[in-house]
């Protein structure tokens, strides 16, 4: 019964996997570089989503990154540019984050982690984009965002009245 | 037209039949469960999109199993005068083809994740108010991949061999691929959770090797029995021992001083012809159909053989 022995070790691996606290990982560290240290932020005007100003973004997501950073105690580096710009940054792991009101279909997800849709405004379905495979970042990022949730629920809607 | 005899399993194999027509039902429904389970999981994970392509692809044995199952045993007539034996031939080439994709679509994709250095990302999803790692979602659906595939197939091989039935030993196979992919898939779930971004890929090709095999070794034989080589057994493709019975059943005739056959698969069934020198004339025709019909009652496999007495023999056999 070699089979059984190899399903046993399988079932070992995945209990061993889940019980410990630090899961998933990152393949590069980016959480674990970023906390205490500098969160490298793209960000391409959009608004609501990201207004660009002389030195700091402010909307929705700048306000949105700006939180998440004081909880991993991260400050943050921003960088204007163009979307095209900076995919390609992201995808060369230039940079951590892109914010610029991107959705759900965005035709970079191949090449980018998106994270799961943080808020939906009609049918636009928008999320942040990260390293592509940074799982225990884009995961921290994501609880973050859910804890978030009905806040950006409300702000979404009180932006349409206006 | 002379046309062959209408074919029916033996009685004692008519339950076994019925038992595999169920199994391969049973399998459709399981294969679309954990392809769903698998598509709702996916994300956008490669890997989970191969296991989900797989698990489709690997429908095609236990479909051509119950389409062929509907066919084979119709009536000879007079357009298909052989009968309709050889779809089961046609659907084994389906069957095989099949799994070999799936080995080398494995491959494939494999090398590609570690030339591209793909890392794939995985985030977390919320059910039911708790938001969880997508991960752990994903091998719950995996595994669900593993244990009934194990045990479809290992119901599978004796009913195969029994029945003779090569299709059904291939979707046994491709059973052994599915859990074998499934449980590569959780390695490289579990990999990736520990930052080890090639685990996936790695896992998915140690167990390419082996499917590649089964698809390849089925593969040939499917061709090879459409080209009418001489049978084969279901299990380890070695010449069918029903042959030199047949050889002995015609030595032991007294009446015959030569002789030299061939004998062909047409799905379940075997045809062939024995063509023997006669060392007397009289009673001749008798001679020859209860010789004939002696050869036909070894097993159920043999279908139709026929005698045919000639002056010198076509040809001795080579090797």
């Amino acid at each position: 019964m070699k089979k059984n022995r190899y399903l046993v070790l399988l079932f070992l691996l995945v209990w061993c996997c889940s019980s410990c606290g630090n899961f998933p990982k990152d393949p590069e560290n980016t959480l674990e570089n970023v906390t205490n240290g500098t969160l490298l932020v793209g960000y391409s005007e959009n608004p609501p989503w990201v207004v660009a100003s002389d030195s700091v973004p402010t909307g929705i997501e700048p306000e949105l990154i700006k939180a998440f950073a004081t909880t991993i105690n991260a400050k943050v580096a921003w960088q204007n540019d163009t979307e095209q710009n900076l995919f390609e940054d992201l995808e060369k792991k230039k940079i951590h984050l892109v914010i610029a009101g991107i959705t759900k279909s965005n035709p970079w997800k191949k090449k980018v982690g998106l994270t799961r849709v943080y808020v939906q405004q009609g049918k636009k379905k928008h999320v942040i984009a990260a390293i592509r495979g940074e799982n225990a970042f884009i995961v921290h990022l994501e609880r973050f965002l859910y804890e978030r949730e009905q806040q950006l629920k409300k702000r979404v809607q009180h932006e349409e009245v206006k | 037209m002379k046309k062959l005899n209408d074919f029916e399993y033996p009685d004692e194999l008519k339950q076994d039949f019925k038992k595999a027509k169920r199994l391969e039902w049973l399998t459709i429904a399981y294969l679309i469960s954990t392809s769903l389970a698998i598509y709702f999981t996916m994300g956008n994970s490669q890997a989970m999109k191969t296991a989900w392509f797989e698990d489709l692809l690997s429908l095609t044995p236990s479909v051509s199993f119950l389409i062929a199952s509907h066919i084979f045993h119709k009536s000879p007539n007079k357009d298909f005068p052989y009968g309709y034996h050889r779809v089961t031939s046609i659907a084994y080439l389906c069957s095989a083809l099949a799994l070999f994709s799936i080995g080398g679509f494995l491959v494939i994709d494999s090398v590609m994740t570690l030339i591209m250095t793909e890392h794939a990302t995985i985030g977390t999803v919320v059910i039911f108010g708790h938001q969880v790692w997508l991960g752990y979602l994903m091998i719950a659906a995996l595994l669900w991949g593993t244990f009934p595939a194990i045990f479809l197939g290992k119901k599978k091989l004796p009913l195969a061999e029994k029945l003779h039935e090569k299709n059904l030993y291939t979707d046994a196979k491709m059973n052994k691929a599915d859990w074998m992919t499934a449980a590569a898939a959780i390695f490289g779930v579990l990999g990736i959770g520990m930052g080890w971004w090639w685990a996936d890929a790695v896992a998915a090709l140690v167990i390419s090797a082996d499917i590649v095999h089964d698809g390849f070794v089925n593969l040939k034989q499917a061709v090879f029995d459409l080209m009418d080589e001489v049978p084969k057994t279901v299990d380890n493709q070695k010449t069918d021992p029903l042959v030199d019975q047949i050889k002995d059943t015609l030595a032991a005739e007294s009446w015959i001083k030569d002789f030299n056959i061939r004998l062909r698969e047409e799905g379940h069934i075997y045809l062939g012809e024995g063509f023997v020198i006669a060392n007397q004339d009289d009673n001749l025709t008798q001679l020859v159909e209860d010789a004939a019909r002696k050869v036909q009652k070894l097993d159920w496999r043999i279908q139709e053989f026929l005698i045919m007495p000639v002056k010198k023999l076509p040809e001795k056999e080579k090797a």
